[in-house]
């Protein structure tokens, strides 16, 4: 069993993401990539203080990952011929994100990025299958799922927390699901706001996620009461 | 449930050959490998690029695919793709040239390595920077294991492009001559392009993955922790995961890259795990490049091939020791049967990532 202690949305216009990452620190995060302090917000908004030091992994997903900064650099590079600035490239590597997230993080031992090749269409069901087997075998107390993206209209983000332990927090269990149901929910980058919608509702039962892929990673919720 | 998770057949195209055992046979063979020279700007750098038409840019990413796609052998279409890159198809759209015309998902490139390949199950892209590789079998061997799925393709692909070259020689990360292993000259990595690809599977084969664990080391953008306390956690960590003593550990193959500072950070951490009874160490990215996002799948199908054969080779490249570094790689090729290899992976950015494999009777 598979607890979810936290799911939530976030979303910044392009010149709220560095104030808001003042507020939280009291400080500027230097160098770090747009999605970098989105990231950051994102997991710290996931933990509250105390569980900041569990072992914890962190497994990401974009859909448009750092496109503004690939596009900037392949104009610096291959239009005006020079070397580019370091800074400019490593804000086109997504995965440095964890080793900036890791010192306000100091449980984070793992991160993997997950970049989407279709438009709408996100991983969320490899991410929990992944979190689910890695919290049943004890190798992370706690595991972060998000989907990411930042574009010109500004950040989008979703969050799953997962344990495997029941926090306060909780909200709601999974487990793979034996069988797929009609009204499952799609595997899209909203999943989940969908997921807190109808965990809401009052007849919240048979919450699955589909994989239609692979059916074997599709999960099940159940609402969580103590 | 946890199912033992198997490395079935393999493939490889590299600056040293067109299969893993021709690889192999390079690797044996040894001798000085030269690098082709790439200007950029004011500046050279040695490059282990692919024996590869440079022509239209998909043109030439779908021969590389598709030749280790026939090394694979009779895959099932349905089989789960995991695809690892740290670039992706940017050589593309440098090709195509400004206005740049990005595809909105990033990895929409990943949706033609699977055609090319001939699979039309699942697929899952991950961009791990030089760690993608581990990071893509981390995944794909914990759903065999769990028996959520039963076997996959994994995947790298890393191929030409000058943004990365110019990102690293920004940085100042790229050697001007050649890539030195822990020699007292290192002055930085090299380069270079590969396709590779494992098929894992449930059912038993020659080799079995008997431990790997990704982690992080937040120590600076651009190296690791010189202690080498990260990495010799993570090196314990993949021990207790493969249920293994370090002495159980017959042959290391290094991340070693010729980086003054990653270099020195892996010998310190291998001093903690291995001391006193060091096992040899062998670095293959002098004699590869450096693969990026395809290294750890491009170094493993290369060292399988070499231990199949019951050889190790010299590391290219290396010619005096560093009395910092304190270690010294394989410097005379040797006949040796290898039933436990450990292999390391220090990522650019932060990434560590350390895979155990383990010979079956």
């Amino acid at each position: 069993m598979i607890y979810l202690n936290a799911a939530f949305a976030q979303r910044y216009a392009p010149d709220e993401l560095p104030a808001a990452v003042r507020a939280v620190l009291g400080k500027a995060l230097r160098r770090a990539a747009p999605l970098t302090q989105f990231a950051l917000l994102g997991a710290l908004a996931c933990l509250p203080e105390e569980r900041r030091h569990l072992p914890t992994a962190l497994l990401w997903q974009s859909t448009r990952g750092p496109r503004l900064e690939t596009r900037a650099m392949l104009e610096e590079v291959c239009v005006e011929g020079g070397e580019p600035m370091p800074f400019a490239f490593l804000a086109t590597q997504p995965a440095l994100a964890a080793a900036q997230i890791q010192p306000f993080l100091p449980g984070l031992q793992s991160a993997m990025h997950f970049p989407l090749d279709t438009e709408g269409v996100a991983d969320w069901s490899l991410l929990l299958s992944l979190a689910g087997i890695w919290l049943t075998e004890d190798r992370y107390a706690q595991v972060l799922c998000a989907h990411l993206d930042y574009c010109e209209d500004g950040a989008e983000g979703h969050w799953l927390a997962l344990a495997g332990k029941p926090a306060a927090s909780c909200r709601a269990s999974f487990v793979p699901a034996a069988t797929i149901r009609p009204n499952a929910l799609l595997d899209t980058p909203d999943f989940p706001a969908r997921l807190v919608d109808r965990l809401g509702q009052p007849a919240a039962s048979g919450l699955q996620l589909e994989s239609p892929d692979t059916p074997r990673l599709a999960v099940e919720f159940t609402r969580y009461s103590p | 449930m946890k199912r033992p998770v198997y490395i079935a057949s393999r493939g490889l195209l590299c600056a040293r050959g067109e299969s893993p055992g021709a690889v192999a046979e390079a690797l044996w063979a040894g001798g000085r490998f030269v690098a082709e020279r790439r200007r950029l700007g004011q500046r050279e750098f040695p490059y282990f690029g692919l024996a590869l038409e440079n022509g239209n840019w998909l043109t030439r990413a779908e021969q590389a695919v598709s030749c280790v796609a026939r090394q694979l052998g009779a895959i099932s279409p349905e089989t789960t793709l995991f695809i690892a890159s740290s670039s992706f198809q940017i050589g593309h759209f440098e090709q195509q040239g400004s206005p740049f015309e990005l595809p909105i998902a990033n990895a929409e490139f990943s949706r033609c390595i699977a055609a090319w390949m001939q699979l039309s199950g699942p697929r899952h892209s991950l961009s791990n920077a030089c760690i993608s590789g581990f990071s893509a079998i981390d995944a794909a061997r914990s759903l065999i294991a769990a028996g959520l799925i039963d076997e996959a393709v994994v995947v790298g692909v890393e191929l030409r492009n000058d943004i990365t070259l110019a990102g690293f020689a920004a940085m100042e990360l790229l050697s001007p001559t050649a890539c030195q292993p822990f020699d007292a000259q290192r002055d930085g990595l090299v380069l270079g392009e590969a396709v590779a690809a494992l098929h894992l599977t449930a059912a038993p084969t020659g080799w079995r993955i008997a431990g790997l664990r990704t982690g992080i080391d937040s120590y600076s953008m651009t190296g690791p922790d010189p202690a080498g306390g990260p990495i010799a956690a993570l090196m314990h960590a993949t021990l207790n995961d493969a249920g293994l003593a370090a002495s159980a550990i017959d042959l290391v193959k290094l991340q070693a890259a010729g980086s003054p500072g990653t270099d020195l950070a892996e010998a310190n951490a291998l001093r903690q795990v291995f001391a006193p009874a060091m096992p040899p160490l062998l670095s293959l990215k002098s004699a590869l490049g450096h693969t990026l996002g395809a290294s750890g799948i491009a170094e493993t199908a290369a060292l399988l091939a070499c231990l199949d054969a019951e050889q190790i080779s010299a590391t290219a490249g290396f010619t005096a020791p560093d009395p910092e570094i304190g270690l010294v790689p394989t410097t005379e090729r040797c006949a040796a049967r290898t039933n436990h290899a450990l292999l390391n992976l220090i990522g650019f950015g932060g990434g560590l990532a350390t895979m155990i494999v383990e010979r079956q009777p």
